[in-house]
């Protein structure tokens, strides 16, 4: 065993807490030792120079470098030794910067540990063992789940790039909740505008495969070669032939109450979720529908004078094989029925945000206008933070948007109506982003009053409802008397995200929202190589942040397929086919479903792309059947009793 | 001496260039170089980092800014499809057929980077040495005129200040340069001169970043005045295990009993023409709160504020664990900070109380807002970029911060608006992607 031991000084960062001359003696006198030395920068082009040459000059096989963690320098110095030809894995590093010279203020000490750290990794670097990374082919397209603004947004990006991409959505319809927004704070333009270009782009793309009401029922593979099920679910229209020309929804006897306007207004049981919906086909809901439900009615197949409306139509299922995958599974809205103090559906009159910016679309159940018989108010009250910073529903988070749409909807009904009297209840004003702040002194300044301090309750007082607050500015307690209360109700995690949890496997941070990889530097990627988050589901955004999102995962998610290939690391866990009892343990614990039984041969298998190499397999494995290449028993061993 | 200009073209891979090399210039690298074009990163300073390589730790999950990042320069510096270049400046862009020819001048070093070895010989022999206050440490430390930003610089280079090195100022250091002499690897060379690059380029990423408001614009507060009123960055380094005072929050070698930290200096404020918030202070003040609270246990701690803007993921969680580790928010930012005896006096009213109050301190950190880079004006015109009121780089539209109103430039980080890490981190990805579309399009 030839050996070269490089111990670096990290300019003073070790050398000033451990004396370098004196490990690098002690290393020297190893007797698989070629040659130890140290040097001020070993990350440095001289430094890694050196390594080149002595690798050459001294025939070494094994290379132990004592510097800073293997976090920031072990792909550096594998690829240094790999050049004169070594195998990149006979590296070993110790750590004497993190976990000697940084925390220990004692240099003699520090300088024993030191020792005793490159004596450890000399004793495994002899144990070492060539390693192999692989290459797989990936392949180049890309599956986005969810058809809001941030799917489309990735999607559009994608196919943008030259690669396909198939999005698909739940619901009938792209757009998602962009799609029931009146308009965008701060400059007031009309949403429709933005998400229905958006939406009509997608559709019109040649690289994206628009797969509406549908779902994800199966996913298999890693990064480079998922391969994913989805369902889709019967229309009982034809798209080909509907004209959305209206017949069937006119003569369609079931009217339920319409999801699209918040429930606002009702639909038939054959319905185009909304006048822009793409694809731009009525569907039939097989909930409420009497034909499917009893075999009666059947009035919409004579209406259709095209012929469209098909009862025959199945379920159907497909696999797609993509390269990488894009969550964007979005939000919902708080339940504001979770607070009944505020008397939300107890009261016609308190309505929340997502409601009344149906009321407000031109578009909308009541073209744009107030119910007539709610006449002209004279006061309103809109309460922030619904459902949001509120420990007492489980929901500590602030929700990002509710501060600026209730701005924006103030301002707007202040617009209207000039000689109400408008207040905003709130805790903390978060007009963070650009424009925002200058936005809630205009809309100040137009005579919407500001009060700080949540109200306890609101009740009814004639025709009057009544909210009751404390104004913690003036220390007071009032009551407010209001014709319109509007609640601002926060984001959580879209229902649907559940089922893309589960089979993903995807962690939750503690606001149940999808957890990013890093939350400083990777906050759009996840655990898993090649899924990645998009918009809401990471995190409650507004429009502005989660567009800026999107195409951040977009880049992402393009970033294997641009390659065309993916490297796995070969430090995985490996299986003796010869002890192992199938007894499937080790499946149990592995987060990232690498370990699948062989059913025929009755052991174990690991799938190597899948595999991070974390050991918790190998810990519970009753009969030590796993290991993990490069982290043996034996080479772990001999490094503690080095260290004893 | 003439100058040396140098023509290179790529053959191959189009090629992006980014302006910046912050977080955001350094993620929208990556991501486009991961990618398999070529980038060129052009950054002012003598080394890649930007401000988030001054941060001590960050909100809300208190990771160690440089042990998260110094391992993400390594990557940008070993990328092989980046080429950086680091103290340099973009001087002249031009539109050409779907590009830009793009003219980047590199200052010279004066260190021969293919020799030095970074052993900080040089720095020690300098006669300027602990003379230069030292920009990374905000000017609380002091550095030689040879010298290497901070020991974690990429490129691992050092550079002479041509501002301060008596060779450069005066043409004369003794009988000989003392750093030369001792520069065992031969690499000072003091004949070096500025290099022009002329690069064609399909994609442009601007990531200028930001500058620290200037707080002794509100002279109220006694910056400068009062050695004890630092601002946000300053207190960075102080709580910085690297930094000038090994991470021991002192003044003068004296622990602060009583502290104050004031919000909102510089933004959501008229009179200094800031009307927009800085969007980071709130959040970065209650983390600097909390150091406090861990390092000086009997600490008085006071956080004078107008609303707290908790809005991030885990933030809110965070401030509520900050406030019940006994610091005190008080709604109401101060008027006026002057000097009694050896103490300072923060006045103001709590508007909650409604009520003036006198708040003793041994230091007063100022959460000064964020504004643009020096300079990002004279890179706004080569680039012919507009900018919003604020003074920030003009999107293309409201909800699309990415794109400007000219095709194949790109905005990414804090010089389109203020933004914290991970909210930078997904728009310089996202510049990536707009950038990677472009250069595709010119691939086909």
């Amino acid at each position: 065993m030839k050996i070269g031991v490089y111990i670096c000084h990290c300019g003073i960062n070790i050398a000033d807490h451990v004396d370098v001359e004196a490990v690098r003696c002690f290393a020297e006198n190893h007797p698989h030792v070629a040659i130890a030395r140290d040097y001020t920068y070993l990350c440095s082009d001289p430094g890694q120079d050196l390594i080149i040459n002595d690798i050459e000059k001294y025939q070494l096989n094994r290379i132990v470098v004592a510097a800073c963690s293997p976090t920031m320098h072990e792909g550096t110095f594998r690829k240094t030794i790999s050049k004169p030809g070594l195998n990149p894995y006979f590296l070993e590093i110790a750590n004497i910067r993190e976990q000697c010279s940084w925390v220990h203020a004692d240099r003699a000490r520090a300088t024993e540990k030191a020792k005793d750290l490159v004596l450890s990794a000399i004793a495994k670097a002899v144990l070492l063992e060539p390693l192999e990374e692989t290459e797989v082919p990936v392949t180049q397209s890309s599956l986005v789940i969810g058809g809001g603004i941030a799917g489309l947004q990735s999607a559009l990006d994608i196919a943008d790039s030259g690669f396909k991409a198939f999005l698909v959505e739940k619901d009938p319809s792209i757009g998602g909740h962009m799609a029931q927004l009146n308009k965008t704070y701060p400059n007031m333009e009309i949403v429709d505008d933005l998400i229905v270009q958006k939406m009509r782009r997608a559709e019109e793309n040649p690289n994206i495969e628009l797969l509406t009401y549908a779902e994800i029922v199966a996913v298999d593979g890693f990064v480079g070669n998922f391969s994913v099920t989805v369902r889709k679910k019967p229309r009982y229209v034809d798209p080909s032939k509907c004209t959305n020309c209206g017949e069937c929804e006119e003569i369609c006897p079931i009217r339920v109450p319409n999801e699209f306007n918040m429930g606002l207004d009702h639909r038939p049981a054959i319905y185009l979720p909304f006048s822009q919906a793409i694809p731009s086909s009525y569907v039939i809901d097989p909930n409420t529908c009497q034909y499917l439900a009893k075999g009666e009615c059947g009035r919409c197949i004579e209406a259709c004078p095209s012929a469209a409306i098909d009862f025959t139509q199945e379920e159907e299922e497909r696999t797609v094989e993509v390269g990488s995958i894009v969550v964007a599974t979005g939000f919902e809205p708080f339940d504001a029925g979770l607070k009944p103090e505020f008397g939300y559906s107890r009261y016609e009159r308190v309505i929340t945000g997502l409601e009344l910016e149906r009321l407000l679309s031109p578009l909308g159940p009541t073209g744009g206008n107030f119910p007539t018989h709610w006449g002209e108010p004279e006061s309103i009250v809109f309460i922030q933070c619904v459902g949001s910073r509120d420990k007492t529903v489980g929901n500590e988070y602030c929700s990002r948007v509710c501060c600026m749409y209730t701005a924006k909807q103030a301002g707007l009904l202040k617009e209207r109506f000039p000689r109400a009297r408008i207040t905003v209840c709130y805790i903390d004003i978060r007009a963070f982003g650009k424009g925002y702040e200058e936005f809630y002194e205009k809309v100040q300044k137009a005579g919407v009053i500001y009060r700080k301090g949540i109200p306890s309750e609101i009740y009814k007082r004639g025709e009057k409802l009544i909210v009751k607050a404390e104004d913690s500015l003036l220390g007071e307690v009032y009551e407010e008397e209001a014709d319109l209360v509007v609640l601002a109700t926060g984001l959580i995690p879209s229902r649907e995200a559940d089922k893309v949890r589960d089979l993903f496997k995807l962690n939750r941070s503690p606001d149940h929202f999808f957890m990013e990889a890093h939350p400083k530097l990777r906050p759009l990627d996840t655990a898993i190589e090649g899924v990645y988050l998009s918009g809401t589901c990471q995190g409650p955004k507004d429009i502005t942040d989660t567009v800026t999102h999107a195409h951040g995962t977009a880049s992402r998610a393009t970033i294997p397929l641009f390659k065309g290939k993916v490297m796995i690391e070969p430090i995985t866990a490996s299986i003796d086919a010869e002890i192992c009892s199938g007894c499937g343990l080790c499946e149990g614990v592995c987060e990232y479903q690498a370990l699948k039984k062989d059913d025929y041969r009755g052991h174990m298998t690991v799938n190597a792309a899948l595999c991070k190499g974390c050991g918790a397999c190998h810990s519970v494995c009753p009969v030590k059947a796993i290991t993990v290449k490069q982290f043996k028993p034996k080479q772990v061993i001999v490094q503690v009793e080095m260290m004893a | 001496m003439a100058k040396r200009t140098e023509k290179r073209k790529y053959h191959g891979a189009p090629t992006a260039l980014v302006i910046g090399g912050g977080i955001a210039g350094m993620q929208a690298s990556l991501d486009i170089a991961d990618k398999g074009f070529r980038v060129i990163l052009v950054e002012s300073e003598p080394t890649i980092g930007g401000h988030m390589a001054q941060l001590d730790k960050t909100f809300p999950t208190l990771d160690c800014s440089s042990c998260i990042l110094t391992p993400k320069m390594v990557e940008v510096g070993n990328h092989p499809n980046i080429e950086l270049l680091t103290y340099s400046e973009v001087i002249d862009i031009q539109e050409k057929a779907g590009g830009f020819r793009t003219t980047i001048r590199k200052k010279p070093r004066y260190i021969d980077v293919k020799k030095c070895n970074a052993c900080n010989l040089c720095a020690e022999a300098c006669v300027q040495r602990e003379r230069i206050p030292n920009e990374f440490d905000m000017g609380i430390g002091k550095r030689s005129a040879a010298y290497i930003p901070f020991p974690q610089a990429v490129p691992q280079k050092y550079v002479i200040d041509p501002n301060h090195c008596l060779m450069l100022t005066r043409g004369k250091c003794g009988k000989e340069p003392k750093c030369q002499k001792a520069c065992g690897a031969n690499a000072i060379d003091f004949t070096q001169q500025e290099e022009t690059i002329t690069v064609r380029v399909g994609a442009i990423v601007v990531a200028t970043g930001y500058d620290q408001f200037d707080s002794e614009l509100k002279p109220e507060f006694g910056y400068g005045r009062y050695e004890n009123v630092l601002s946000g960055i300053e207190f960075e380094r102080l709580c910085s295990a690297s930094g000038p005072t090994q991470g021991k929050i002192q003044i003068n070698g004296k622990e602060p009993k009583r502290v104050v930290f004031v919000q909102c200096v510089g933004s959501r404020d008229k009179t200094v023409g800031n009307e927009y918030c800085s969007r980071v202070c709130c959040m970065y003040t209650a983390k600097q709160a909390h150091l406090v609270r861990e390092r000086i246990p009997d600490a008085k701690i006071t956080v004078c504020y107008m609303d707290i803007r908790a809005f991030g993921k885990g933030y809110e969680e965070f401030y509520e664990r900050v406030q019940r580790e006994n610091i005190h928010f008080r709604r109401g930012n101060p008027s006026e900070i002057y000097e009694r005896g050896l103490s300072l006096v923060v006045r103001g009213e709590d508007t909650l109380l409604g009520e003036p109050y006198e708040e003793e301190a041994d230091l007063v950190v100022l959460a000064t807002g964020l504004v643009p880079r020096k300079g990002a004006g004279n890179i706004g015109k080569l680039l012919g970029l507009s900018q919003t009121p604020d003074g920030f780089f003009q999107e293309a539209r409201t909800e699309e911060t990415i794109a400007t109103s000219r095709a194949g430039i790109f905005l990414a980080g804090c010089c389109q608006g203020p933004k914290d890490i991970p909210d930078t981190v997904a728009q310089a990805s996202g510049a990536a992607s707009l950038a990677c579309v472009q250069l595709a399009k010119g691939r086909s």
